[in-house]
């Protein structure tokens, strides 16, 4: 396994923002060893995915908009680990990190499979990042349900986009930094160690 | 027909719009069974709507006049399109619940391009965090597959919402049983899908590089 991260941060920067953790999330990762590569998102002018299908079948494996959102493509199937780092929103993610996972889809291919019994699409690349899903809770709307619906949206995102393992937390960003500390180097650990 | 005083506003979460998608269609049968009812009706493209924050306000006063506020989308990748997601964190920002005089109520239709219903349902429960948040009275989601394509069945399912959107009733239990099964056999479904998109591919002239792996580095 490589040790090239890359963490797509979707800050939304309106009292809801997610740099105190992403600084976290850094240094652990650079002690474990990794190379970390940061893209915050909320800076990068992405365009939505038109829903044509165009990165499959006119420019297959390339989205049919020219902008960094092709970049940020690139960069995930690339890597050897992707951290989606998100303010909670409604138990998903924010716009700004959505906005670059839409326009992910040409890094697998439009045929469908089954997995695990139900339908998806089949690899475009041999290799695939691990995963981790950290939401922050910022807004103090905490819901007891959020953190179980993020744990799921990141293990659906994972059969999806094929990544080979994945792990989720969720952080409040009025607890103490050792805590958020420990519930990353937790989520961390159980990623890159298995 | 009789005429009532209430109002229904599709929000179209597709980026194709009201005319060109799957999600207009559905939305509008529902809508097209409301104004039957004499219901009034108002339509707002999301993706048009993040774009301007005079489109933004029209949506927000829009919202305030609705009885319904009913979403039809389409599933990216488990979650709801972009736009759609900041559409919805600028109304629940705007909107908070404690201070809403009027609680509409929220429905929605989503639709998928997999086969099985069922992958709309963590979209569904987002969907209803997001009418807790923003003070909206949750009703029902419609869960589709297949991009929404309507049989009998479905359109029997919509027909049920727009009766229980109509009398304030609980959407009955039918209206999931009818959705919940696969419109297609998975194999067959798998089987059509992938020579579609061969077809598709082939009248683009790129059928031989549909495989292709543009970002392949270190052997990927």
């Amino acid at each position: 396994m490589g040790t090239q991260a890359l963490i797509l941060d979707g800050g939304l920067g309106d009292g809801r923002d997610t740099r105190e953790v992403r600084a976290i999330i850094d240094a652990v990762l650079r002690e474990a060893g990794w190379q970390v590569a940061l893209l915050a998102l909320r800076d990068i002018d992405i365009s939505p995915c038109l829903g044509c299908f165009g990165c499959w079948i006119k420019t297959p494996g390339i989205c049919v908009i020219d902008d960094a959102g092709r970049e940020t493509a690139r960069r995930i199937v690339q890597s050897d680990l992707v951290v989606y780092l998100t303010p909670l929103t409604f138990g998903g993610y924010s716009s700004e990190l959505k906005k670059a996972l839409d326009r992910s889809i040409p890094n697998i291919l439009p045929f469908f499979q089954r997995i695990k019994r139900e339908i998806h699409h089949v690899k475009r690349y041999a290799r695939y990042p691990r995963l981790i899903g950290i939401g922050v809770y910022s807004d103090g709307r905490a819901d007891p349900d959020d953190e179980e619906l993020f744990e799921t949206l990141i293990h659906r995102n994972a059969i999806n986009m094929h990544a080979p393992a994945h792990a989720t937390c969720v952080v409040d960003d009025a607890d103490p930094n050792d805590l958020r500390r420990c519930r990353i180097e937790r989520v961390v650990e159980k990623v890159i160690g298995s | 027909m009789s005429t009532t005083n209430e109002r229904i506003l599709l929000l179209i979460g597709s980026p194709k719009g009201l005319e060109g998608s799957n999600s207009g269609r559905l939305g509008s049968r529902v809508v097209d069974g409301l104004k039957e009812r004499g219901w009034s009706s108002e339509s707002i493209h999301l993706h048009q709507a993040v774009r301007s924050e005079e489109a933004m306000e029209q949506l927000l006063a829009a919202i305030r006049q609705a009885d319904v506020v009913l979403l039809a989308a389409p599933l990216y990748v488990d979650s709801l399109p972009a736009p759609v997601i900041r559409a919805f964190e600028r109304i629940a920002a705007e909107r908070k619940p404690e201070d809403i005089e009027r609680v509409a109520r929220f429905a929605s239709i989503l639709n998928c391009g997999f086969v099985e219903p069922q992958q709309n349902r963590t979209c569904q429960r987002m969907l209803k965090r997001f009418a807790d948040c923003a003070g909206f009275e949750w009703v029902y989601g419609v869960s589709l597959g297949a991009t929404g394509r309507t049989t009998k069945r479905v359109c029997r399912a919509l027909d049920i919402l727009v009766e229980a959107l109509d009398l304030e009733l609980l959407v009955s239990e039918e209206a999931g049983q009818l959705t919940d099964k696969p419109v297609l056999p998975p194999w067959l479904y798998i089987l059509g899908g992938n020579m579609m998109w061969k077809q598709w591919a082939d009248r683009n002239g790129v059928k031989d590089r549909l495989r292709a792996r543009p970002y392949a580095a270190n052997g990927n």
